[in-house]
């Protein structure tokens, strides 16, 4: 089995394709520039809350404020050099009448902008807002939320298929993996099944919201407010992706402040250096030709080192950040199969016990690799419960003595492991069919995370074993994950809502910061060595990675 | 309808109108399945419930209770304010009797389990634990 792996520094070096992209030369300010300006518009006057966002010709990187409650904005010194800049604003319901670009030369530039109304509302509007908008139970409107996995939802209300050239399309879809983009498509291997009665069911609700009766939807089209107060006070920076191709998945920092993610569509790490823009990949060997490529989660050991979860791939990647090369730890001939899916690793304590966490969506198991003779053992942990019952173990923590805590992303539990006796405990979330998705596990021992399905933000305490759940403030957020800052708040994102929500959970108190460009987040980082601390983010439809810094 | 089973029916009242508070999504298993409800019901066994109660007869809410499964594997729930837990249900395969219930509460040390008498051939009739702690 070990010699199956791929490993030592001579062979992986052959094998990474370091790309560097010199993007440093557009980012370096030759010396501190100030754009500052005003937004208005006929219908408003000046506009709190529109986002201002401004683009160097040739540049990767894009700096976003937000305009205040006068319609005043600026951009922080030294956040942008001497060049050309194209402007682009968010603020729904309006588009970006001028100026369009502005040159900053010597001195400070100051710019009046215009808004004028949109003449296209519709293609302003958010999965959240289309999910606002849509007439339809709640229970016609859920199975959307899967959608959101590869494409947004303006896809499918913008589509003309009725309810009959809907199914054959719906059926198509089901064969695609999660790991697929509008960019890049990847069929699946193992065909799953598909309940044709519930497909039909779809399709007909389907049929009711898009344009299959005529040029325009039939339902008022529903928007959130724009940001204001606390939440204008911000600076986003975007850094765009080389290649379209490029899904950022779960992004991190390492010691030295540069930013790692997992690409979920294809076998490449990539680094981003956010001071000066240099982008780099590290091919990860294909394992599977056959199969759909691309990682999902990214998580790091004790030692700092990244691990990669392959997904189809079958396999875990270890990638030593000293040489910079990876360790494969593929799944072995007896577990391995077309459907095998390893979404999630957890390597976190894994020197106490030599052993890393791994799943497989497929068969509805946890997994664990032991490092020494590089072999699989699988854990059914819903034996105890009824059978035909869909479960998904996904999002991975573990404790100082690696026993391990997972979501049931299928259904409604959180489950643990014990790291000796392999022994279960499940414990149902307060709310019903909650969907746990990611989660973080705190020095404190409190496990955040995520209830997808029921748009709440959650805590297990894993001393007292109990839970405690809040309500996130937008109704279908759909939050994918959370991260506890250890200020006392939390940040977390999703697919739905563009927006990255800021929590207090003592006081309730909510901040939800709009992102420039619709953003498709899965997992949330957040850099506690800076103050106030930076949110990072992936853009998985967008191939950009997002820096959020909050200015209080 | 004798005092106990009108006492049954109360109960399981108690129990369907805290389920009833909750939400109910469709699950997926990190896949697309159009919404499919998952409906286990010719898998699942019966459904746990009962009182957690002091030794003074007084309801305990928020009291941790733990049902172990004598092959392996525990779940843990809580009883509701009303001091209420329920257990929608094991799969079939597992026999109720093979499944203890124990329940905890700091400040309080355990004092008994009562497990009243069900028709073990209508697998579908709720088995009832009722647990008793003691103030410590």
């Amino acid at each position: 089995m070990m010699q199956a792996m791929i490993s030592g520094a001579t062979r992986t070096l052959g094998q990474v394709t370091a790309i560097a992209l010199l993007f440093g030369v557009f980012t370096q300010p030759c010396r501190a520039q100030t754009l500052t300006g005003s937004v208005s518009s006929a219908e408003e006057g000046p506009m709190e809350g529109v986002l201002i966002s401004a683009q160097k010709q040739g540049s990767p990187i894009t700096v976003t404020v937000v305009s205040d409650d006068k319609g005043h904005f600026r951009f922080p010194d030294g956040r942008l050099s001497a060049g050309h800049y194209a402007l682009r604003i968010r603020a729904v319901g309006y588009d970006l009448a001028g100026p369009q670009a502005v040159d900053l030369e010597g001195n400070n530039a100051e710019v009046a902008v215009a808004l004028r109304k949109t003449s296209d509302l519709a293609a302003q509007l958010t999965n959240t807002e289309w999910f606002m908008s849509m007439p339809g139970t709640a229970e016609q409107k859920r199975p959307l939320i899967e959608c959101m996995s590869c494409h947004t939802v303006q896809r499918i209300v913008r589509s003309i298929y009725n309810a009959e050239t809907f199914v054959p399309m719906l059926e198509r879809m089901a064969q695609y993996a999660n790991n697929s983009i509008q960019a890049r498509v990847q069929p699946r291997i193992a065909e799953r099944e598909v309940n044709d009665d519930s497909l039909r069911k779809l399709a007909a609700y389907l049929a009711t919201v898009n344009l299959s009766h005529g040029p325009k939807w039939d339902y008022a089209l529903k928007t959130l407010p724009r940001p204001k107060g606390r939440a204008t006070h911000v600076v986003v920076t975007e850094y765009d992706m080389p290649r379209s191709t490029i899904a950022p998945h779960d992004v991190r920092t390492d010691r030295d402040g540069n930013i790692w993610y997992s690409n979920f569509v294809e076998n490449f790490l990539g680094e981003l250096d956010p001071k000066t823009g240099a982008h780099r990949e590290y091919a990860i060997p294909v394992r599977k030709p056959n199969s759909p490529t691309g990682s999902l989660d990214l998580e790091a050991d004790a030692d700092g080192n990244l691990w990669l979860a392959m997904m189809f791939q079958a396999s875990l990647a270890r990638f030593d950040m000293a040489t910079k090369t990876f360790q494969m730890y593929p799944v072995g001939a007896d577990l391995d199969d077309d459907a095998m899916q390893q979404s999630m690793v957890m390597p976190r304590s894994a020197t106490f016990d030599g052993k890393v966490w791994t799943n497989d969506v497929a068969r509805q198991s946890i997994m664990r690799l032991d490092l020494k003779s590089g072999q699989y053992q699988r854990i059914d942990p819903f034996t105890m419960l009824p059978k035909g019952r869909l479960h998904a173990p996904y999002g991975m923590a573990a404790d100082a003595n690696n026993n391990l805590y997972f979501m049931d992303f299928g259904d409604e539990n959180i489950g643990r492991v014990d790291a000796r006796t392999s022994a279960v405990t499940i414990y149902p979330t307060p709310t019903a069919k909650s969907r746990p998705r990611r989660c973080m596990l705190d020095a404190q021992g409190h496990l955040w995370f995520t209830e997808f399905a029921a748009n709440k933000l959650a805590m297990f305490d894993i001393k007292a074993e109990r839970f405690k759940e809040w309500d996130v403030p937008t109704p279908y957020t759909y939050p994918y994950d959370v991260f506890s800052d250890g200020n006392g708040e939390l940040w977390s994102g999703g697919m739905a809502s563009d927006r990255v929500l800021r929590f207090d959970p003592q006081r309730g108190a909510a901040t939800e910061y709009l992102l420039p460009r619709p953003t498709n987040i899965r997992r949330v980082f957040v850099d506690t060595s800076t103050k106030p601390v930076t949110f990072w983010a992936g853009n998985n439809h967008g191939a950009s990675i997002v820096k959020l810094e909050p200015l209080d | 309808m004798n005092s106990r089973r009108c006492y049954r029916i109360f109960l399981c009242m108690l129990v369907v109108i805290g389920a009833a508070a909750v939400g109910h999504n469709a699950a997926q298993a990190g896949g697309i399945l159009f919404g499919d409800d998952d409906d286990n019901g010719e898998s699942r066994g019966p459904y746990f419930f009962g009182f957690i109660r002091d030794s003074d007869g007084s309801s305990v809410p928020d009291a941790k209770v733990t049902a172990t499964v004598k092959a392996g594997g525990a779940l843990v729930t809580r009883s509701n304010g009303m001091g209420v837990y329920k257990i929608p249900g094991f799969g079939k395969d597992i026999n109720p009797d093979d499944i203890d219930i124990s329940c905890s509460k700091e400040g309080y040390k355990p004092d008994g389990v009562l497990r009243r008498p069900r028709d073990p051939s209508d697998t579908t009739d709720p088995v009832e634990i009722e647990c008793t702690l003691k103030k410590e």
